[in-house]
C-alpha cells in the first residue's frame, strides 16, 4: 500500500467549466477519504475570456498548504495553459486536447511547450464531447474521465459525484454530463498508454470515523457565527468577504436573524455596534479597503465598550489594490487602525478549521470583554476549501457571556466601574434601573464625559487589562519541536502558518533542527511564550505574505534580536516548498 | 416681592408636574447657550414621551457630535453619545436587534445632512422604524459657527466671511425625495406643534424624519427667533398627508411651512416586511 500526495490543475477560460470540473474532483475524493486542500484563482472579470485554474492537493496524510508544484495539468485552454507548466513537475502529466476546435498559431499551442521529461496524454476532449452530448459544454467531464481511467479513480462512484453535483438542473444537463465523462472513461482506457507511476486505487485511507464536511473558510467562519446565535450581519460587499454575506442573507433569517446590506461600511459596522449596545451578537465582513473605511468606528467600540465582531478578509494591497489576489498586508492596519489607544482582540486562523473556532472565539471574547474583536483571514483562506471534520458547537458558556449587573449594582448602578479584571457590569436597554449614555468621549465611571488627566489614566488603565484576562481565555501558541537548542525557529501567522508548519515538519524529517511556534490570538500576543521560543533558537525566520514584513517587525519590540525574513507579495498563497528552501539555507550557513 | 415670587414658582413647579416631562429629563444640566432652541425641542420630545406613556428604559436615544450630540445626556433614558455623522447606523443597529425599544437618532444639520448625509436616503428607503430628530439651527455651532449644509447661500460666517457660496440643502423635499414614510417639521418656538408632530412621528411605524428649525443665538445673527417666529406657517388643515405630491409642492414652497407633511401608514417597516417574505 502505497501514500500519495499529489497536485492537480484544471486550467481554462472563465465560463468553460473550470472550476466546477476542480469542485466535483475534490468533492469525489474526498467522499472516498483523501484529505484535499482546493483553490481556485479566478480573474474579477465576471466572464469574459479571463483565465481560471482550479488547484487541487490531494493526499492521504495531513495536508497544511496547497502545494507549490504541479503532478498532473489539465489543459482546457491552451494559451492559458502555458503559464501554468512552469509549476508542472519535471516528469508531471500533461492532459490535453489533442482535437482542438481551431487552429493554435505556433507559439499557442500547449504541446511545443511542454518540458522533454513531461508525460503528454493528448485527449480528443471536443470531439468526445460533442459526440456524447452534441456539444462541446461538456470537455471539461471528458477530461474527468480521461482522468479516472488513468490514474485508477472508479467509474461509478464519481458518475455518482457528477450527478449530484447536478441534481438540481434539468435531466438532459446531468445526462449530458454524465455521458461526456464515460465517454472520456472509454476512450482513455482503450486509447491511452499509460506511461506515469501515478494512481489512487492502491493507496491505503484512513478510516473516515466522523462527519467530513467539505468546506472553504469563509463558509466556516458564517457557519460558526449562526452556531455562536449571530442575530445581525451588516455587511458591504466586497471580495474577498462576500460569500460571508450571501450565506448570512440565505441562513439568517431561517433563525430569526436579519442581514442587512447597507449603504457602506461606515454603516455596516455602524450597525453591528448598535446591535453590540442593544444586546445582541453581530458581525460585519470586509476586506482592506472597507477596513479601511471601519477604521473611523473601531476606537467607538473599544471606547463606549460594546462588542463587535469584524472580518477582514485581506486581499492585495494598498488601495483597491489586487482584489482577487491574496496577500497579508493589512496586519499593521488592523492591529493599530483607529485613532488613539485602542485595545481590541486581533485572531488570525491559519487553516479552515481555525476559521471557525476562532470565529467562535470572536464572539465570546467580544461580548465579555465588551469590545472589538477582529479575524483576519486572506483571500486564500477564504476561498481554500478542505475536508474537514465537523467541529465541535460552542458550549453553553461561549453562547451567553455578557456579565450583567447585580441587583445591588442596580442601586447606584455605574455602567463603566472600575475593576479589576477591566470588566464592567453592562446593563442592556430595556433594563429599568440601568440606564446610562454610552459615549466616544473619554468618561468617568458613570459614563458622563471627562477629560481630566486622573480619570483619561484609569479609564484606558481598565480598557487595558481586559487584555490579560483575554490573554488566559485562549490556548497558548504552538510551538512544535524541541523546546530548547533549536536551530532554526519558525515563526509565523495566519494561513502562512500552516504552509511554514508544514515545512518544518518536512525540515525535521530530513534531519534539520527546527520547531515551529504560531499563535491564533495576534492581539493580546503571547509575549512570553515568544520571547521563550526565541531563547531556544539560533536562528528565528518569519516567513508572511507582505512585502515589508510586518508580523515581523511587529515581533521585533518584544524580541528585541535580528530576524530572517521571507516575503512573498506574488498575490499566491505562501507555498510550504519555499519556506522549506530557506530552512535548508539558513541550515547551510549555519553549518558553515 | 417675597410674595409675588413664591407665588410665581410654586406655579411653574405645578406646571412642571402636570406636564410630567420631568419624568424624562436626567440631573445633568444641559451646556447649550441661554437662549437657545435646544431646550424647547428637549422639553417637547420629554412631553411627548410623557404623552405617549414611554418606559424610560425602552427608549434609545443615539446621537453624533455637535451641539444635539449632547443631547441624550439631558434624558433619562438608555444612550448613546457616536461619533459625528452616524447616529443613523448605530439607531438602526439598535432597533433591528431589539424592536420593542423605541429609538431616536438626534442630530444637527452638520451631523445629519453634512458628514452623516450619505445614511439619509437609505434609512429612508429601507424604512427602519426609528425617528430622526433634525436639529437645525443652519450653522457649526460647537465649531464655533461655520457654514453647514443649511446656511443660506450668501450669508456670512466663520468660514465664509464674504457669504457662503453653497446652496443650502432642503431637508424636506430630499426626505420626501427619499421616500421617507413620515416627513414634518416643527419649530423650537412652538411647544404645542413639536410635542404633536412628536407623537405622530413616535407612533409612526416605519422611518420617521422630523425636521426642526431652530436658531443658532451665538453665532448667527441673521435667523434669529424673532425672524424665525414670522417666517413659518402651519401647513392648512386641507393638506393630504398621503399626498407625496401635494408634499413636495409646500416643501419646494417659498413660504415654509410647518407641520406634518407626509405619511405612508400603509407601508410595512423594515422588520415587518422581512417577517412578511420570510414567513411566505
Amino acid at each position: 500500500m502505497a501514500d500519495i500526495d499529489i497536485v492537480i490543475e484544471i486550467c481554462g477560460s472563465a465560463g468553460e467549466g473550470t472550476i466546477s470540473a476542480g469542485e466535483i474532483l475534490s468533492r469525489h475524493m474526498s467522499s472516498l477519504g483523501f484529505e484535499i486542500m482546493s483553490f481556485d484563482s479566478y480573474p474579477s472579470e465576471i466572464r469574459g475570456f479571463g483565465k481560471c485554474v482550479a488547484h487541487s492537493r490531494i493526499s492521504n496524510q495531513q495536508i497544511l498548504s496547497p502545494g507549490k508544484y504541479t503532478d498532473i495539468l489539465v489543459v482546457l485552454n491552451d494559451s492559458h495553459s502555458i503559464p501554468q507548466l512552469h509549476a508542472v513537475r519535471e516528469n508531471g502529466v500533461v492532459i490535453y486536447d489533442s482535437q482542438p476546435p481551431a487552429y493554435h498559431e505556433e507559439d499557442k499551442s500547449i504541446a511545443g511547450w511542454m518540458a522533454p521529461g513531461m508525460i503528454a496524454y493528448g485527449i480528443p476532449l471536443h470531439s468526445l464531447a460533442n459526440k456524447a452530448a452534441g456539444s462541446a459544454r461538456g470537455r471539461n467531464m471528458v477530461a474527468l474521465g480521461a482522468m479516472a481511467a488513468l490514474f485508477g479513480i472508479d467509474e461509478e462512484g464519481f458518475k455518482t459525484s457528477i450527478m449530484k453535483r447536478y441534481a438540481t438542473k434539468k435531466q438532459v444537463v446531468i445526462d449530458s454530463n454524465v455521458n461526456s465523462f464515460e465517454e472520456g472513461y472509454v476512450w482513455a482506457k482503450k486509447n491511452v498508454q499509460k506511461l506515469d507511476h501515478l494512481t489512487f486505487s492502491k493507496v491505503k485511507l484512513r478510516k473516515v470515523t466522523q462527519n467530513r464536511i467539505i468546506i472553504n473558510g469563509n463558509q466556516a467562519v458564517a457557519q460558526a457565527a449562526l452556531d455562536s446565535g449571530i442575530k445581525l450581519f451588516a455587511g458591504y460587499p466586497i471580495t474577498p468577504a462576500t460569500k460571508i454575506m450571501e450565506i448570512m442573507g440565505k441562513e439568517l433569517p431561517k433563525r430569526g436573524g436579519i442581514m442587512l446590506q447597507t449603504e457602506d461600511e461606515l454603516s455596516a459596522i455602524g450597525n453591528v455596534i448598535g446591535a453590540g449596545f442593544a444586546g445582541k451578537r453581530a458581525m460585519t465582513a470586509t476586506s482592506g479597503p472597507g477596513f479601511t473605511l471601519m477604521t473611523e468606528m473601531t476606537g467607538l467600540a473599544v471606547m463606549a465598550e460594546v462588542p463587535a465582531v469584524v472580518v477582514n478578509s485581506q486581499r492585495g494591497g494598498p488601495s483597491t489594490g489586487l482584489p482577487t489576489k491574496t496577500e497579508q498586508s493589512d496586519l499593521s492596519l488592523v492591529l493599530a487602525g483607529g485613532s488613539g489607544d485602542s485595545p481590541r482582540i486581533v485572531l488570525a486562523p491559519s487553516t479552515v478549521e481555525e476559521c471557525y473556532e476562532s470565529t467562535c472565539l470572536a464572539f465570546y471574547l467580544a461580548e465579555k470583554y465588551q469590545t472589538l474583536a477582529v479575524l483576519l483571514l486572506d483571500f486564500f483562506l477564504s476561498n481554500s476549501i478542505r475536508n474537514i471534520d465537523e467541529p465541535s458547537l460552542p458550549d453553553k458558556k461561549m453562547l451567553s457571556a455578557n456579565i450583567s449587573p447585580s441587583k445591588t449594582d442596580l442601586k447606584d448602578y455605574r455602567r463603566f466601574q472600575l475593576t479589576e479584571s477591566g470588566i464592567s457590569p453592562r446593563a442592556l436597554p430595556g433594563t429599568p434601573l440601568g440606564m446610562f449614555v454610552a459615549t466616544g468621549l473619554e468618561h468617568n465611571e458613570r459614563g458622563k464625559p471627562a477629560y481630566d488627566s486622573k480619570t483619561h489614566l484609569e479609564m484606558t488603565e481598565k480598557r487595558y487589562r481586559k487584555l490579560d484576562g483575554i490573554l488566559k481565555e485562549v490556548s497558548p501558541p504552538t510551538w512544535d519541536g524541541p523546546k530548547a537548542n533549536v536551530d532554526i525557529g519558525v515563526i509565523s501567522w495566519g494561513s502562512t502558518a500552516a504552509s511554514a508548519h508544514e515545512a518544518v515538519l518536512k525540515a525535521r524529517k530530513v534531519g534539520v533542527n527546527a520547531a515551529f511556534m504560531s499563535s491564533m490570538l495576534l492581539v493580546p500576543l503571547n509575549v512570553d511564550h515568544f520571547v521563550k521560543f526565541s531563547a531556544a533558537c539560533k536562528t528565528i525566520l518569519v516567513p508572511e505574505l507582505n512585502y515589508s514584513g510586518q508580523f515581523a517587525a511587529h515581533l521585533a519590540q518584544y524580541l528585541n534580536r535580528p530576524i530572517e525574513k521571507l516575503n512573498r507579495i506574488t498575490g499566491l498563497p505562501m507555498p510550504s516548498e519555499d519556506i522549506f528552501e530557506k530552512i535548508m539555507e539558513i541550515a547551510d550557513t549555519q553549518k558553515r | 416681592m417675597d410674595h409675588i415670587e413664591r407665588f410665581y414658582i410654586d406655579e411653574k413647579l405645578a406646571d412642571i408636574k402636570k406636564d410630567g416631562f420631568l419624568n424624562y429629563r436626567s440631573k445633568e444640566l444641559p451646556t447649550w447657550c441661554p437662549g437657545c432652541g435646544y431646550f424647547g425641542i428637549t422639553q417637547a420630545i420629554a412631553k411627548a414621551c410623557n404623552a405617549l406613556s414611554l418606559p424610560n428604559e425602552n427608549i434609545c436615544v443615539v446621537s453624533g457630535i455637535g451641539c444635539a450630540g449632547r443631547y441624550p445626556i439631558f434624558m433619562k433614558a438608555y444612550g448613546f453619545h457616536t461619533l459625528h455623522g452616524r447616529s443613523v447606523p448605530i439607531a438602526s443597529g439598535i432597533k433591528l436587534a431589539n424592536e420593542d425599544l423605541t429609538v431616536f437618532a438626534v442630530g444637527g444639520d452638520g451631523d445629519m445632512l453634512g458628514i452623516g448625509g450619505g445614511h439619509l436616503p437609505h434609512i429612508a428607503r429601507k424604512n427602519i422604524d426609528i425617528t430622526l430628530f433634525l436639529f437645525d439651527n443652519m450653522i457649526y455651532g460647537l465649531t464655533k459657527g461655520q457654514s453647514s449644509a443649511t446656511t443660506p447661500l450668501g450669508q456670512k460666517t466663520n468660514s465664509h466671511t464674504k457669504g457662503n457660496p453653497d446652496s443650502p440643502l432642503k431637508p424636506i423635499s430630499l426626505a420626501l425625495a427619499y421616500d421617507a414614510s413620515f416627513v414634518a417639521r416643527g419649530f423650537a418656538g412652538d411647544l404645542d406643534g413639536m410635542q404633536d408632530i412628536f407623537m405622530k412621528a413616535i407612533r409612526h411605524k416605519g422611518f420617521s424624519f422630523v425636521h426642526l428649525i431652530t436658531p443658532c443665538v451665538t453665532f448667527d445673527k441673521v435667523n434669529t427667533w424673532d425672524v424665525m417666529r414670522n417666517g413659518y406657517h402651519p401647513i392648512h388643515e386641507s393638506h393630504d398627508v398621503t399626498d407625496r405630491i401635494a408634499a413636495m409642492r409646500l416643501a419646494e414652497d417659498q413660504r415654509f411651512f410647518l407641520g406634518v407633511f407626509y405619511q405612508d401608514e400603509k407601508r410595512p417597516s423594515y422588520q415587518e416586511y422581512l417577517r412578511q417574505i420570510h414567513s411566505a
